[in-house]
């Protein structure tokens, strides 16, 4: 295999921001010798970053990630409790603030995303806390002048000569005391809580209106802010009547900002209307002349072009000739928005230097480092609050909303509170890339497929990620600076074919001897982001839907061709296994029937059976039998929480999800026209956990790229008709 | 000057009688536990009880509410005294972001209000007008039917807690 693999996980570092290369020698959190922004308790034992003990025995944990529907907050937690042999309920989880030591370790900063917290963290916090425990019972030892090899723990006590001693009790002595490095983790058979299923940290407070949201913040003083936008992406302002929206009652401020106009009132509703009395003119920009025909024509051109060779292995052409069967198809997918339910806000309060910032990101450190260069604080007078996320999806990784509020709040002095409207969301988001892909393949007697030729064309989101991230990222480099540095990751990201984003997941998955993976960038200027399974979400739509066809050449199942074609995937091999069995005991009802999909990404493996109905050209899922393979499951039932979410979050995209652009404006406005999959349309599903002794890997987005494969193939035992496009429309 | 009955408090505002009530309650009474999703009676997540009756708060002017009687999510319950949906949705670990799911759960209570034994086919019209993104309606439905089923069992009815869970009111 030739070429630069380069994954989103690693970017950053890849990119050469960390550790050299691009940019030289910035730390990306500032100063190390910052102090940790834990606030201690009274005579408290505070080890490290992570765990604070109280004299009356709380126990408090700073959780790094953050926390946006996935259970990071248990799941981590539960690390922690595992062993510090606490009961996981009885933890006090707060939201960590920016500190180097709560950096992702994949990602070199601050971050939550990329399914990656339980698989970068399941090692490192559980030897914190096992430090920890070990140093607890070094000072119930020295407190109680006993042995330590005599002292054990149970639940948040040290147990000496049978009689309990709760952990607090040591706190002092403990304090005096030097954690050792490496204290001995439990063995997976003393495990309490790890791989045990038990009720959500966070259920109760999101069960009775007291979980707190960033949009739930509210600061003495504070007013409230709307934005007015250009409709069509990247123009600026030219000019603005600002009259009728001044006369507005409650209106105190109507300030001009990168981003557009912003209106400031006293509450929300007087801000809202004033926003939409605002009169801009923007500038024109070649976006503005842009439709979706004319993004797909463009498409179109570029995919039957000789060019963008990214991958190649064995010999592609004699492979074709030598075929039994040799099919060739072409895959759209359109943009799409994120839209998590709670819409972009903030809450920021500027006073003597010092400023506060309240929002629920996946990015509190860029966050930190947005306001810091929009404001000129500096980064260690910028406190970050975070809050429970309303979703993230990818989408709270992009903090337009930060720069906005900020410049807001330094332009009139306020306490401000930004909230962006369902419609702001809509049509000024950043977006999960439409895509055109090309798969021709062929398959031999036996049912092996022995060519895979894959093409991909779209624009791709490492530049813009560079662009976005690197102001937070780096707040105290000029801006002189970060613009050549995108400018240069725009001309090695831009015209590059290898954006692992793009591709991902578009030919990695089957044994196939001989392959070529071709990208064409074919840019419009559509801002960009992560969504949920990023590349996956469209790619496992091609690929799998061409597995199917293929299977009906080679005349064999959809099980037993894959299972043909997974030889040397082990793990996917025996999902696609175990599934498949559960397929075979799937007694579809008349008028129902069976799809079948596979997909690996974010090192997890998924399969699933879709059971379908197509009546009166209306497609519904009924049920869906999912098998997933994702090492460990710390907590079962949030796994299958993520699967159920996931699955339901790509049926939303397989069967309703499409933005459109006329004259480079969105058409798409809220949830009438972008409809969301309602509890009505929504199927049952089983979820099947592969018991397994691996370390834990990706969760939260590994359940969504099999869904649409799935239902189109179901759709295709139903109807006959194979649906290449998405959303799914028959014919 | 509007006054209306909010988790069994009369309140007032002078707030602009066309200020949707949910903006009323979270920023002029401070209840936070409403949410905003999409400000056009699309997703559910502002679902409060205006007299019994579940209602898209969002695009419900406050001059629209004098005399009536409000129930927001706290109102409902609270986390020392949950209403049996709260519990069931606790216990099920029904939430995953949670945002929807004070706009689920009232929409939920006024269902089973009306009908404490719903089929799966009256649930899912009943809630078809929340949305949840994070795509928890397997246990958002399991949730319910539990709650109905062991009504049935106990036949104690499901009379919620009004007793206000109210910070200081502005008038
Ligand atoms: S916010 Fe009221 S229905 Fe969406
Ligand atoms: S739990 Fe996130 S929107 Fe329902």
């Amino acid at each position: 295999m030739s070429g630069v693999n380069v994954s989103r996980r690693n970017f950053l570092k890849a990119s050469g921001v960390v550790g050299g290369g691009l940019v030289l020698g910035f730390s990306l959190t500032g100063c190390s010798s910052r102090p940790v922004p834990v606030e201690p308790v009274a005579g408290a034992f505070v080890p490290n970053a992570f765990i604070q003990i109280t004299p009356d025995n709380r126990v408090r944990f700073y959780c790094p990630r953050d926390e946006m529907g996935q259970g990071v907050t248990t799941g981590l937690g539960t690390l922690i409790a595992e062993e510090l042999d606490i009961d996981p309920q009885s933890l006090d989880v707060v939201f960590a603030g920016v500190h180097a030591d709560y950096n992702n370790p994949d990602f070199g900063t601050q971050g939550t995303g990329g399914s990656s917290s339980l698989r970068v963290h399941y090692r490192q916090l559980r030897q914190v806390a096992a430090n920890v425990r070990d140093i607890i019972l070094e000072a119930a030892a020295r407190d109680l002048g006993a042995a330590k090899g005599d002292l054990k723990t149970d639940s948040g006590s040290v147990i000496a000569d049978g009689e309990r001693h709760p952990y607090g009790k040591f706190a002092a002595t403990a304090q005096t005391l030097t954690a050792p490095e490496s204290a001995p983790l439990k063995s997976r058979g003393d495990f309490k809580y790890i791989g045990k299923d038990f009720v959500r940290l966070d259920a109760l407070e999101k069960s009775t209106g007291t979980a707190v949201y960033g949009i739930d913040i509210d600061v003495p003083g504070m007013h409230h802010a709307a934005v007015r936008r250009s409709p069509v992406a990247g123009a600026k302002l030219v000019s603005v009547d600002k009259s009728a929206a001044a006369g507005i009652q409650g209106v105190t401020d109507i300030v001009e900002i990168s981003s557009g106009v912003a209106v400031v009132a006293e509450k929300y509703w007087q801000a809202k209307q004033a926003v939409a009395a605002l009169n801009p003119t923007w500038e024109i920009v070649e976006l503005g002349s842009v439709n979706t025909d004319k993004i797909r024509e463009d498409y179109l051109r570029a995919i039957d072009a000789e060019e963008g060779i990214v991958e190649t292995e064995g010999e592609i052409a004699p492979a074709f000739s030598n075929a039994a069967k040799v099919l060739e198809n072409e895959y759209w997918a359109p943009y799409l928005a994120h839209a998590p339910l709670e819409p972009m806000n903030a809450v920021l309060r500027i006073e003597n230097g010092q400023a506060d910032l309240w929002t629920g990101t996946q990015g509190p450190a860029a966050a930190e480092g947005l306001v810091s260069r929009f404001s000129g604080i500096a980064p260690e007078n910028i406190r970050v609050h975070s809050t429970y996320l309303g979703g993230g999806f990818g989408r709270r990784g992009v903090l337009t909303h930060v720069i906005e509020i900020t410049e807001i709040a330094v332009a009139t002095g306020k306490p401000i509170k930004l909230l962006w409207s369902r419609e702001d969301d809509i049509k000024h988001g950043v977006y999960r890339p439409a895509s055109l892909m090309k798969i021709k393949a062929g398959v031999d007697e036996a049912g092996q497929v022995t060519a895979w030729q894959a093409k991909r064309v779209g624009g791709n989101i490492m530049p813009q990620t560079l662009k976005n991230m690197l102001p937070g990222l780096l707040p105290g480099v000029p801006a002189s600076i970060i613009n050549a540095a995108v400018g240069l990751s725009n001309r090695a990201f831009g015209s590059w074919t290898i954006d692992e984003s793009s591709i991902e997941g578009l030919f990695e998955d089957y044994d196939f001897p001989n392959r070529e993976v071709s990208h064409v960038t074919v840019e419009h200027q559509v801002p960009l982001c992560f969504w949920r399974s990023v590349g996956h979400s469209y790619t496992s739509f091609a690929k799998e839907t061409m597995m199917d066809e293929l299977a009906e050449q080679a005349g064999l199942g959809s099980v037993e061709f894959r299972l043909r074609n997974t030889k040397n995937k082990p793990r996917l091999n025996n999902v696609i296994k175990v599934a498949g069995e559960h397929m075979k005991q799937m007694r579809p009802a008349e008028g129902r029937y069976l799809g079948f999909a596979a997909h690996n990404c974010f090192q997890t493996d998924v399969a699933q059976v879709a059971e379908v109905s197509v009546e009166r050209g209306q497609i519904r899922v009924h049920k869906v039998t999912c098998v997933v393979d994702c090492g460990v499951a710390v907590n079962p039932d949030i796994v299958k929480a993520q699967m159920e979410g996931a699955i339901m979050y790509g049926l939303t995209a397989a069967l309703h999800g499409n933005l459109s652009h006329r004259d480079g404006t969105i058409q798409e406005s809220n949830f009438h026209d972008y409809p969301i999959l309602r509890m009505n349309e929504s199927p049952d599903v089983e979820v099947v956990i592969i018991d397994s002794e691996e370390e834990p890997t990706g969760v939260g987005e590994p359940g969504l790229p099999p869904i649409a494969p799935a239902v189109a193939n179901a759709v295709y035992a139903a109807t006959g008709q194979r649906l290449r496009s998405l959303p799914l429309t028959l014919a | 000057m509007i006054e209306f009955t909010l988790n069994g408090q009369i309140v007032r505002t002078d707030d602009d009688p066309n200020t949707p009530l949910l903006w009323v309650v979270r920023d002029t009474f401070k209840l936070k536990g409403s949410k905003f999703g999409c400000g056009a009676g699309l997703c559910g997540a502002c679902t409060m009880h205006v007299d019994g009756q579940a209602v898209r708060t969002c695009v419900l002017p406050v001059f629209r509410v004098e005399g009536k009687q409000i129930t927001t999510i706290e109102g409902l319950g609270s986390p020392d005294s949950m209403h049996p949906l709260q519990a069931a949705w606790t216990e099920q670990s029904v939430p995953q972001c949670g945002y929807c799911q004070s706009g689920q759960i009232m929409s939920a209570a006024a269902l089973l209000e009306d009908n404490p034994s719903p089929t799966e086919q009256e649930v899912d019209q009943a809630m078809a007008g929340n949305i949840c993104r994070c795509g928890c309606y397997v246990r958002i439905k399991r949730a319910i039917l539990s709650v109905a089923e062991n009504a049935a069992v106990e036949d104690n009815g499901l009379a919620y807690n009004a007793a206000a869970v109210m910070p200081e009111v502005q008038s």
